[in-house]
């Protein structure tokens, strides 16, 4: 495989197109019948082969474009602001080539050997030990406005910095700075100022401009490193950090991240439970089996075999507190208790402050956007009280509950000094299958002021803490997998 | 086959070129991805909304590549007993049978129950061999003689243990029967998977396959695809109709009108003899490309909005 197709990959890897490692190998494959000429051609060909669902085909498309881009546009060049002067045209074709071949390897640490083609001037940058003769190179390059030794040198001091690890935009300027002090800036500085001390101003004008287009160069190369490779990796910065941050300090702006992540995390957890299959002793005879089964004994049917197959499609009842002590978490309790809708068929939700009413045909109905909002607008606000919460669900859905049912709570267990009325709670215990009760509190407070969590926790099957991403995911996936 | 050995491009042509004279048009992503799957030996798993042609597909190229078509349909609760083998228990039984009165004149001189067992055990073993074996199509489209088109539709209607009884034949063509051993393709058939994606699919699974997604055709691939399925109906009445479809695509519909339903529409309307798009005929037929009642109320009144459109349209 070529490295440009590695690179590509790792891209791809980033941006979340889990390409594996017999996609790559198909991949390669691929690049060798089509070649990289006819680029839509590749494009199409490539994305049946590596991007397997419509949310990946889209990044493909977009990772496509921007990296192949960068690679046949010779307008892109980092040099391409800096040479003015005509006599470069005529070495244009094969420049272009081969800064073309630069830019794939650009976030690669090996440069290859930068002086042979650079000259004498390629040596002196790749450390800071020589200072003296970078300097002097960098001016004199500046002086003699040359396309290529300025790029060679550019490449030699980016990999130097370590460009290739820039993840954030705000680290833009750190690796200009960086890379461009790697080039001899502090010198080149010097040198202008004593130009200007020596009354040459022209000479200073003249060469500081020259360094203000390279420094836009080295600008432009570090944002194009940063659209290449840091997108994805941001974003997976991102979304570590967001799976590990407490949940009520995450930011109204992640809030979208953190829609599909806990879609994909619920999606997961359905997708790995949802239709677990009992064979049951009873129910049709299935003949087939049954005969093929009894061969054995000469066709005299011992052994029966049924048709009878129990599915399992579990029934959740969500119960989710909105009021303002848990208004910090409410938001995300409602996004996983919307997703848990969206995956599982047989969700019914409800909320409360006070009152409590379901939410089930508005986040059927209503995008998470909407739906959220509004179920925080219609019930929240109010101060909690768990007993009368308990009271309407109990008229409204405890007929429904079975033993198939999994009631979830969500909520803090703060009921400001009013009956939580356990005696509710342990009668839905009885009939459903299990009483989960997630708590955004630590464990260590629970019981502490008005939280009633020591009187309820007895009364649920499990009653834990659930303050991040991560720990919602554990606990969910322990209790599908227990039955 | 003529175009394996051709250059991409041209080959990929060519494949458009056999689908059209199949009657399928096709868009190049299409014909790339038969291209593709020929050269890589790899399943094709096509998905898209109901109606695009997903299955089409698959029946037309078993058309141009003169492969017979051989069809499984997935539905919950299908098994390997219905879809990759079963015994022909009646004639084992049978065999058990024949063989138990046959016992007596085999082991006629044996002398003792060792030597018996003995001799037994020199017969070959009959009971669970391949003239047993009653092949279903999975299995059928392994042991042809000839290339076949395996069309496996709505996989996504099937369980979990289904999808993973396929990928031993999607990745090596070839499936194991436990009782005899490892049955491998005599011709790699072309596989096609159509899913509706109601699930997704295992991550194994996909990496086993090229993908290839079929969304609804832009304006003009819809005109030919009406022209060459209702060939008679009149260039203008094509127009206007295909226009329309495209905007009712655009809006919040429960189910949105595919390409069959365009085809199906253009029929009625040819049955109907009618040469231009008007209200009354529209909204009395508007049950032939929206199958909810609510679409159908909902759009009641957007109807003349959407003829004067069409009708104003260029081409």
């Amino acid at each position: 495989m070529d490295k440009a197709l590695a690179d590509f990959v790792e891209m791809l890897r980033y941006s979340d197109v889990p390409v594996s490692i017999s996609e790559s190998v198909d991949a390669a494959e691929t690049v060798r019948l089509f070649g990289y000429s006819d680029r839509t051609l590749l494009k199409t060909a490539l994305a049946q082969v590596m991007a397997k669902t419509i949310e990946e085909q889209e990044s493909f498309e977009r990772c496509f474009d921007e990296f192949f881009s960068f690679q046949i546009n010779p307008d892109l060049n980092p040099d391409g602001e800096i040479a003015e002067d005509a006599d470069n045209n005529q070495e244009g074709p094969e420049k272009a080539g081969d800064s073309s071949e630069n830019l794939a390897a650009n976030d690669d640490s090996s440069i290859p050997n930068p002086a042979s083609g650079g000259g004498e001037g390629g040596g002196g940058f790749s450390g800071e030990q020589s200072q003296g003769a970078s300097t002097d190179s960098l001016i004199d390059m500046l002086e003699r406005n040359d396309r290529t030794e300025l790029t060679m040198a550019m490449t030699a001091a980016a990999s130097a910095a370590n460009l290739r690890n820039i993840v954030l935009m705000t680290q833009r300027g750190l690796y200009t700075r960086r890379i461009l002090e790697e080039m001899g800036l502090d010198e080149a500085n010097r040198e202008i100022s004593r130009r200007n001390k020596e009354g040459d101003e022209a000479g200073a004008d003249q060469l500081s401009g020259r360094l203000e287009l390279l420094f836009d160069s080295v600008r432009d190369m570090v944002e194009r490193q940063l659209a290449l490779t840091s997108s994805g990796k941001g974003k997976q910065f991102r979304q570590d950090i967001l799976k590990n941050v407490s949940l009520s300090n995450i930011e109204q702006r992640d809030f979208k991240h953190m829609r599909d992540m806990v879609r994909r995390m619920a999606k997961r957890l359905t997708d790995m439970n949802s239709r677990v299959r009992k064979v049951k002793n009873r129910g049709h005879l299935d003949i087939r089996k049954t005969m093929r089964r009894n061969v054995a004994y000469d066709g005299i049917l011992f052994e029966t075999h049924w048709k009878q197959k129990h599915k399992d499609r579990p029934k959740v009842l969500a119960v989710c507190d909105v009021s303002g002590s848990v208004a910090a978490v409410a938001r995300f309790l409602l996004l996983f208790l919307y997703s848990l809708n969206e995956v599982l068929p047989k969700v019914r939700s409800f909320a409360f402050s006070g009152d409590l009413g379901e939410i089930t045909d508005e986040f059927d109905r209503m995008g998470p956007e909407d739906a959220i909002p509004y179920a925080i607008e219609k019930f929240g606000g109010r101060s909690t009280d768990y007993g009368r919460a308990l009271e309407d669900f109990k008229e409204l859905c405890l007929d429904d509950i079975d033993n198939r049912t999994t009631v979830i709570f969500l909520g803090d267990g703060r009921s400001n000094d009013a009956d939580p009325r356990v005696d509710i709670l342990k009668e839905i215990k009885l009939r459903a299958k299990r009483v989960i009760w997630l708590n955004p509190e630590r464990k260590s407070i629970w019981g502490s002021g008005d939280s009633e969590m020591l009187k309820i926790a007895p009364y649920c099957t499990k009653a834990e803490t659930c303050n991040s991403l991560n720990k919602l995911e554990l606990i969910l996936r322990d209790l599908l997998k227990s039955d | 086959m003529t175009f394996i050995d051709k250059d991409p491009a041209t080959a990929i042509d060519l494949i458009k070129e056999g689908f059209e004279t199949a009657g399928y048009i096709c868009d190049r992503h299409i014909a790339t991805s038969i291209y593709l799957s020929q050269k890589l030996d790899k399943p094709i798993l096509v998905e898209g909304p109901p109606g695009v042609g997903k299955t089409e597909l698959a029946k037309a190229a078993s058309e141009i590549l003169a492969a017979p078509l051989i069809r499984l349909q997935c539905y919950e609760g299908l098994d390997e007993s219905k879809a990759l083998y079963e015994w022909k228990y009646g004639k084992q039984l049978l065999y058990t049978q024949i063989l138990k009165e046959k016992l007596g004149d085999l082991l006629e001189d044996a002398v003792g129950l060792e030597q018996s067992m003995e001799k037994l055990h020199q017969f070959g073993d009959n009971f669970y061999s391949e003239s047993f074996l009653e092949a279903r199509p999975l299995l059928q489209a392994l042991k042809s003689e000839v290339k076949t088109v395996l069309l496996i539709d709505e996989i996504d209607k099937s369980d979990h243990e289904f999808e993973a009884y396929l990928l031993e034949i999607l990745s090596d063509y070839q499936i194991t029967v436990p009782e005899i051993g490892t049955i491998k393709a005599k011709t790699k058939p072309l596989v096609f998977l159509t899913s509706n994606n109601s699930r997704e699919m295992s991550d194994a699974l996909k990496r086993r396959c090229l993908h290839l997604y079929i969304p609804f055709p832009d304006a003009s691939l819809e005109r030919r695809i009406i022209q060459t399925r209702v060939p008679e109906l009149e260039e203008n009445l094509r127009n206007q109709l295909v226009s329309f479809v495209q905007q009712l695509r655009t809006q919040d519909l429960k189910k949105l009108p595919a390409v069959s339903e365009t085809i199906d529409w253009a029929r009625t309307l040819m049955l109907l003899h009618a040469d231009k798009l008007e209200v009354d005929l529209v909204r009395n037929t508007l049950n032939m490309l929206l199958k909810f009642e609510e679409d159908i109320d909902n759009m009641h009144s957007e109807v003349p909005k959407f003829i004067a459109a069409a009708r104003n349209e260029r081409y």
